[in-house]
């Protein structure tokens, strides 16, 4: 009797267990994989004097597509801002990645070589326009 | 037996070239300091956009406002002890106050004031347009607290002259001096009457203001874009030439047109006189329901959302359920002022199961409405078309 109480105890368990993982693949794919993804900002120590502080602003990676020019794109628009201006606009035709890169340089002064402007342009336009861009 | 659910797609981390069809904009979740999790546009400068869900109020919370910086060095801290506000440039009493010259030797007035960014739904543009990438949420409305900008003004004494104020915060880029990519830089002429409503508000929503968000004081231009709302405002320098700085004779100009609407082939022609960009035009949104769920048929909901326009109170909210072909008026909430979001709630029942367009229309006392076609602008401003929600009901039986 005890045994019987025993062995379906364990086959209630394995069930329930069975369905919680069940579920768990059944979920959405844009379920995070583990909690704690979306970090909470840093607890900052406060004290009583007239400095106000926050904590540091994060500033997570960007997934730049891989290709040629890719590293000057790193180096030089990286000194403004980060590469996710890139990533965060619609595909773009070729000429407007060529006039936004000459607008960086010429109105707004960034110190880019030419032909390292030329190989940021390529790789903006081999990867961000309606044609190439792939993620 | 519950039906589970198939695996969903993932949302898209970017879209187009076709317009963006979600309220908001597709980005990710991040948390910032002061804040709660906001979408992620950019992140270096900070650009954070409001979730729909934080428009249920008349006010925006401090937590969930949008962020928009133009420069990537933005302070960490301020250290209250040293930093002073300065009246400067053609005056003949150059003035520093301090935090406590503010908060003491002026009355302090409130105001509740939509701040909207000049490129707020900038993602709906056909065909589309680089910059930030906003769904709806780069707006919100808080009441601000703090000292009228004319006291600022007329104790420094404006030598007779003077063409323009210039506002400049803390913000600083790594671009080469006399750029744009080094300060952010915006003027306002003083001929201006909106002058006489600005405040260098210290509060916002009755609390310090997220350093996000501009503490210690950030200008107030109410009815105008945010572009003019300088955050963390440290210099007030009266001009006595024209501010040909990058941020006010480049960026920030709008088609002088009906609606700031013209084409790309008109830009490309040359055909196209632009001028500074100015007060924002009315809209109102549906805030709930939001789409994302099925609604019985026959049962009574409630549909609420705000609206709001820098040229006069809005007066007048219509809503429709067949996209635009008839509409029937909405209740207006509360009244804040001529400058806050004014909330609205309309009932509505659908007899029958099927897909149904909700539409809202605002007008305001000037009698201003929102038009039904979109606009076109090189830098994706003012959009302000009528919004339409798609709600899916279903047999309650």
């Amino acid at each position: 009797m005890r045994n019987k109480a025993r062995a379906s105890f364990i086959v209630m368990c394995s069930l329930v267990m069975a369905v919680v993982v069940y579920a768990e693949l059944k979920k959405g794919s844009y379920s995070p994989a583990q909690l704690g993804v979306l970090r909470q900002a840093a607890p900052i120590e406060l004290s009583p004097d007239s400095n106000f502080q926050v904590s540091a602003y994060p500033a997570p990676g960007v997934d730049l597509a891989p290709g040629d020019g890719v590293q000057d794109v790193q180096i030089y628009c990286n000194t403004c801002h980060s590469p996710r201006y890139i990533t965060m606009q619609p595909p773009l035709p070729a000429a407007t990645w060529e006039a936004e890169v000459n607008k960086m340089i010429k109105t707004l002064g960034a110190p880019i070589p030419e032909e390292n402007a030329k190989k940021i342009v390529l790789y903006l336009q081999a990867h961000y326009t309606p044609d190439t861009r792939k993620q | 037996m519950a039906q589970q659910p198939g695996p969903q797609k993932p949302m898209e981390p970017f879209t187009g070239p076709g317009a963006n069809t979600y309220w908001n904009s597709v980005g990710p979740y991040v948390t910032e300091p002061q804040k709660v999790p906001l979408i992620l546009l950019t992140d270096r400068p900070v650009q954070l956009e409001t979730p729909r869900n934080y428009f249920r109020t008349a006010f925006t919370p401090n937590e969930a406002f949008f962020v928009r910086w133009h420069l990537d060095g933005i302070p960490n801290s301020v250290d209250l002890k040293d930093w002073k506000l300065q009246i400067e440039g053609n005056v003949n009493k150059p003035l520093a106050l301090s935090l406590p010259d503010l908060m003491q030797k002026f009355k302090p007035v409130s105001l509740a004031a939509v701040n909207q960014c000049s490129g707020n739904s900038r993602s709906r543009l056909q065909p589309r347009v680089p910059g930030g990438q906003w769904g709806n949420g780069a707006m919100g409305n808080a009441m601000w607290t703090g000292v009228r900008l004319r006291e600022l003004l007329d104790m420094s004494g404006v030598k007779s002259g003077s063409l323009m104020a210039q506002f400049q915060g803390l913000e600083t880029g790594a671009g080469p001096a006399g750029f744009g990519s080094n300060l952010f830089l915006k003027s306002i002429d003083l001929g201006n009457p909106v002058l006489d409503e600005c405040i260098v508000a210290y509060l916002m929503n009755g609390e310090p203001l997220p350093m996000l968000n501009g503490f210690p004081v950030r200008l107030v231009v109410p009815g105008y874009f945010s572009t003019y709302w300088t955050k963390c405002l440290t210099w007030i320098r009266v001009l006595n030439a024209p501010d040909e700085n990058y941020w006010v004779k480049t960026a920030y100009r709008v088609p002088d047109t009906p609606r700031g609407d013209t084409s790309p082939e008109d830009v490309k022609a040359g055909k196209v006189k632009m001028v500074p960009i100015g007060r924002l035009p009315v809209r109102s949104f549906l805030i709930s329901p939001d789409g994302s769920a099925k609604i019985p048929a026959g049962m009574n909901v409630a549909l609420r959302g705000i609206a709001f326009s820098g040229f006069g109170a809005v007066n007048r909210v219509d809503v429709s359920d067949d996209g635009g072909k008839n509409w029937m008026p909405a209740k207006l909430g509360e009244n804040h002022g001529a400058y806050s979001f004014r909330t609205w709630e309309a009932s509505w029942t659908a007899k029958s199961q099927g897909r149904y367009s909700l539409a809202v229309r605002a007008t305001d006392e000037k009698g201003n409405t929102q038009p039904d076609e979109p606009v076109w602008n090189p830098g994706g401003y003012l959009w302000n078309r009528i919004e339409r929600q798609e709600i899916v009901v279903g047999n309650a039986s």
